[in-house]
């Protein structure tokens, strides 16, 4: 039933992305009000797959990589639902489709191909369900600030240009972006400094590889934030290395 | 009973007509008044802007009311019999053309919005004269919401459509809203003040005008609320500005990219848009290669409302068709009198489902 959950979620996402796609190019409103219906049925599909691996697992559903990727995706949608009218960035969750239809594609072919089952906790320790959570979450704020990036540099070409296409009309303004960026890094930043701390408290401590690359992510945000805060970086310099900063997350995901 | 429509606009009628046609507001009631006492119009709402005068009406036989109308207006206005020639039309062309009049379909400007208020306000002055009941109500309550949908499902609204709106649409996709940002002007000309004004009117503050000549400077800074600095100072209040428009007289360029990279740094990455619209040019193109500046030349900013005016005529036919399906889902029956019409199941949003229910009560409807 979980895989269920987690196809049907992964085809309304698809399904988001074309209507998204098809919208701005007819330029009609509407579509983007349909969209997040959208991606709040995915999220609640992907929110019941999770909870089905929970209970398989008795414990937070991060015990493989499959896991790790809806939960980032999970991250991704929920940040950008609770987020995004704040933002005033309503596309974010458009350009966030095809990295949540990619990811959870891969979730669903490792799943099909070798699904490990359950692997209970000999005792549950909340600090680690705590790590693993809070560093996630902020995986997925640093999706959406790579997202943003995208959509700046999207947007920049744009006005650059002189020759404003039919996305122009559709993207959330520059100065907007920027500052989407900026507090996604700092939402994220954060999240992962209490996902390291808390790792510190865990019964049994980290190993040393899963340290590491969690701490050079972390050190990479902190310098890129304390750059920007410093020298107040421009925004296009910003917008890229948002991307990036995430980028080399990923690559250091893949390796835990 | 059917409803109708007799009228002059923009299209039809030159300013000269329209002016001696134009209901002074004050007099509309009385005028409403006057039209209902004539017998045959039962119901009636005048429309009167710059660009049109118009009656939509309500009678047992449009066609005498239509007559008794212009008969009307030539007694009580300075036209002569033949001078002027009136469109009537006449139930759902009536209906199709006030609903194509409230989208901005009609609009001398294709797509404007300010005529959608201007509708509101004659429906409600012919309301609270008591000049309309339920077929006059029903229309117009169904005009605001084909207003609405017309806007909000096609692309009519989209674009820019003069040099001035396109620097304000891209003044928003570079800041947003433009609360408290700072706009300098550079030559006291007609096309900074008015492209200074649109940026104002959308919140922009904090003008300072330069000027070779100062008195023209202190001149355009007083109509604009800002202040004024001598021509050799402008460049020290480029790092304060976040918009700057260009439109000196001068044979060379006066704003370089040396100038503006050395402001960029303290901007603190706040971006600049530049609106060069002299000729000669006054900015150096290169400018906008800067990071995080945006340069906008005449030429560019006319190609782009060029492109707007564009885009907007390509929508005329879609609207034209959320129109037609409007009146096909909800159909005429309410406003003329015959067997009514099976209806289909609408899938229009629900404010409209509201409409046509409340309104068969004749009751008024909120306006947003």
């Amino acid at each position: 039933m979980d895989d269920l959950y987690l196809i049907i979620s992964t085809l309304i996402f698809l399904a988001g992305f074309i209507l998204a796609v098809v919208s701005l190019r007819s330029g009609r409103q509407g579509a983007v009000r349909l969209n997040l219906w959208l991606a709040i049925a995915g999220l609640i599909l992907q929110s019941l797959f999770l909870k089905e691996r929970g209970e398989l697992h008795g414990r937070c559903p991060i015990t493989n990589g499959a896991e790790v990727l809806v939960f980032i995706c999970w991250s991704v949608v929920i940040l950008y639902l609770a987020l995004g009218k704040a933002f005033r960035l309503s596309l974010l969750g458009v350009f966030s489709m095809p990295l949540v239809f990619a990811f959870q594609v891969i979730a669903i072919i490792s799943l099909s191909m070798n699904d490990p089952g359950p692997r209970p906790p000999a005792t549950l320790d909340p600090w680690l369900e705590l790590h693993a959570a809070m560093s996630l979450l902020a995986y997925g704020a640093f999706g959406l600030a790579g997202i943003a990036g995208i959509m700046y540099l999207v947007q920049d070409r744009q006005l650059k240009s002189h020759e404003p296409g039919q996305l122009f009309y559709s993207l959330p303004p520059i100065r907007y972006l920027t500052d989407a960026i900026q507090r996604l890094l700092i939402i994220g930043t954060a999240m992962l400094t209490i996902g390291i701390v808390a790792a510190f408290f865990m019964e049994k401590a980290p190993d040393l590889v899963h340290l590491l690359a969690s701490g050079a992510v972390w050190l990479v945000y902190t310098i890129l934030l304390a750059v920007n805060f410093g020298r107040h970086l421009s925004p296009k310099p910003l917008s890229v290395a948002s991307i990036v900063a995430f980028g080399f997350a990923l690559v250091t995901l893949s390796a835990l | 009973m059917s409803i109708f429509c007799l009228g002059v606009n923009h299209k039809t009628a030159p300013v000269e007509i329209r002016e001696r046609l134009a209901f002074a507001e004050k007099a509309i009631p009385q005028h409403l008044e006057e039209i209902r006492d004539l017998g045959t119009v039962r119901e009636a709402v005048v429309l009167s802007t710059c660009n049109r005068v118009e009656i939509y009406g309500a009678a047992e036989e449009p066609e005498s009311a239509l007559d008794q109308l212009i008969d009307y207006l030539i007694d009580h206005f300075s036209v002569e019999p033949g001078e002027v020639e009136f469109y009537r039309k006449a139930s759902e062309e009536a209906a199709h053309h006030l609903f194509e009049v409230a989208s901005g379909l009609d609009s001398m400007v294709l797509g404007e919005t300010e005529i959608f208020g201007q509708i509101k306000k004659a429906y409600a002055t012919a309301q609270t004269s008591g000049a309309t009941s339920r077929r006059m109500n029903k229309l117009f309550q169904q005009s605001f919401t084909v207003g609405k949908l017309v806007r909000s499902s096609t692309k009519i609204q989209q674009g820019s459509t003069s040099v001035g709106s396109a620097a304000v649409d891209l003044a928003e996709k570079i800041f947003g809203r433009l609360d408290g940002c700072r706009v300098m002007i550079i030559g006291a000309g007609e096309m900074s003040r008015t492209t200074a004004q649109s940026l104002q009117s959308r919140g922009a503050s904090s003008i300072i005008v330069s000027n070779r000549s100062y008195d023209k400077a202190v001149e355009l800074a007083e109509e604009l609320s800002g202040r004024a600095v001598h021509f050799d100072d402008w460049s020290n209040c480029l790092d304060q500005v976040d918009i700057v428009i260009s439109s000196t007289a001068a044979p060379h360029t006066v704003v370089h990219k040396e100038m503006v990279e050395k402001v960029i740094s303290s901007r603190r990455g706040h971006s600049l848009f530049l609106i060069d619209i002299a000729v000669p040019r006054d900015i150096e193109d290169d400018v906008n290669d800067l990071d995080n500046v945006y340069l906008y030349n005449i030429d560019q900013l006319t190609r782009i409302a060029a492109a707007g005016v564009e885009r907007r005529k390509e929508q005329i036919e879609i609207c034209r068709g959320v129109i037609g399906k409007f009146l096909e889902e909800k159909g005429i029956e309410a406003l003329v009198d015959g067997p009514p019409k099976p209806r289909r199941s609408p899938d229009f949003p629900s404010s409209d489902s509201s409409s046509s229910q409340e309104s068969s009560t004749g009751d008024p409807l909120p306006d947003s």
